[in-house]
């Protein structure tokens, strides 16, 4: 259990988005990597959703069905790993507003992937007094030399002028 | 389980469309400490970088919102797959998810759950027949009523007999 794949941000120790170059539209975001998706990461996501679904654990159940032997990721952990890579842009989870996905292709035990995106336009949030600036981004989710397996749009607080992120 | 049989027939399209605006049972979800630690870690996310912020409890992986809304809907998979006619083995599949955060997800608070199916569409493709699933959640703050988060999802149910 204290093995950890080298991968992701640490602690967000401060937000990518306010270190060094302003954020405009254009600017890609950082990536952020799955060394190797782990099987067992599936089955014990699969006991937390009670998800009764054997791709993602039972690889006879695969091998009957004809999807070949290596289990097939939970979508929801796909959804992770970006909004993983979009609180490392930001400066925590707690940044994460909003993300849509759509759901392209397979993600399975051994793949390699990387998560990644593009701002697509900065704003302020209009509702409140002084609102909070809101980036727009396009975001992927591609297996590394392979397809690109999930795509959408997500929309992240950044970091106020002068605050601890910095 | 591929030696089941159905003695039931197949769900025409307007057994399908006649679920639109089923509401879920719903209900509530509390973050425990053990599952935040391994929904985190089964993300790839250190589970400690979720650490106390000054504004309550700690910050939960934002997953959880999906996860509380999906475990208290009120029914199991197996269940919300039957609404449709079709069950687990059938592969069902994700097809888009959205989720809004109004606030973000914390250990130790319970979360109240609600929603319904929103959408029903019967499609074809190179693959062949398949149903397109629409369905949204609520959460709300058990504690301060306060609206957390609207996840949005579509399923993609396969008719390997229509």
């Amino acid at each position: 259990m204290s093995e950890r794949p080298e991968h992701g941000v640490a602690a967000f120790p401060g937000a990518v988005a306010r270190r060094g170059e302003p954020v405009t539209p254009g600017m890609r975001l950082p990536e952020w990597e799955v060394a190797e998706v782990g099987a067992e990461k599936m089955k014990t996501t699969a006991a937390l959703l009670r998800d009764p679904t054997p791709i993602h654990w039972d690889t006879a159940a695969l091998r009957e069905l004809g999807m070949g032997d290596r289990a097939i990721n939970q979508g929801p952990l796909n959804m992770a790993y970006v909004m993983n890579m979009l609180a490392g842009f930001a400066g925590g989870h707690d940044r994460v507003r909003r993300l849509r996905v759509r759901f392209r292709g397979t993600v399975r035990a051994g793949d390699r992937l990387r998560a990644g995106g593009v701002v697509t336009g900065v704003r302020t949030r209009k509702d409140e007094p002084g609102g909070e600036t809101l980036c727009d981004c396009d975001i992927e989710l591609s297996v590394v030399d392979g397809d690109t397996v999930l795509t959408g749009t997500a929309t992240v607080a950044l970091p106020e002028e002068g605050s601890d992120d910095e | 389980m591929s030696e089941q049989t159905r003695e039931t027939a197949a769900p025409t399209a307007d057994d399908v469309t006649a679920q639109i605006g089923r509401a879920f049972p719903g209900g509530r979800f509390t973050v425990e400490r053990w599952l935040a630690w391994l929904l985190a870690d089964a993300a790839l996310e250190q589970p400690d970088a979720s650490a106390p912020d000054g504004a309550g409890d700690e910050l939960a992986h934002p997953l959880l919102a999906w996860t509380a809304a999906t475990q208290a809907m009120g029914v199991t998979w197996d269940e919300l797959f039957a609404w449709f006619g079709a069950s687990a083995d059938d592969g069902p599949m994700f097809g888009e998810h959205e989720t809004v955060w109004h606030a973000p997800m914390r250990v130790g608070r319970t979360y109240l759950v609600s929603g319904e199916i929103t959408s029903a569409d019967r499609k074809a493709g190179r693959s062949g027949v398949f149903d397109v699933i629409g369905y949204a959640f609520r959460l709300h703050d058990a504690g301060s009523g306060a609206h957390v988060a609207d996840c949005w999802n579509s399923l993609i149910l396969p008719r390997r007999s229509s």
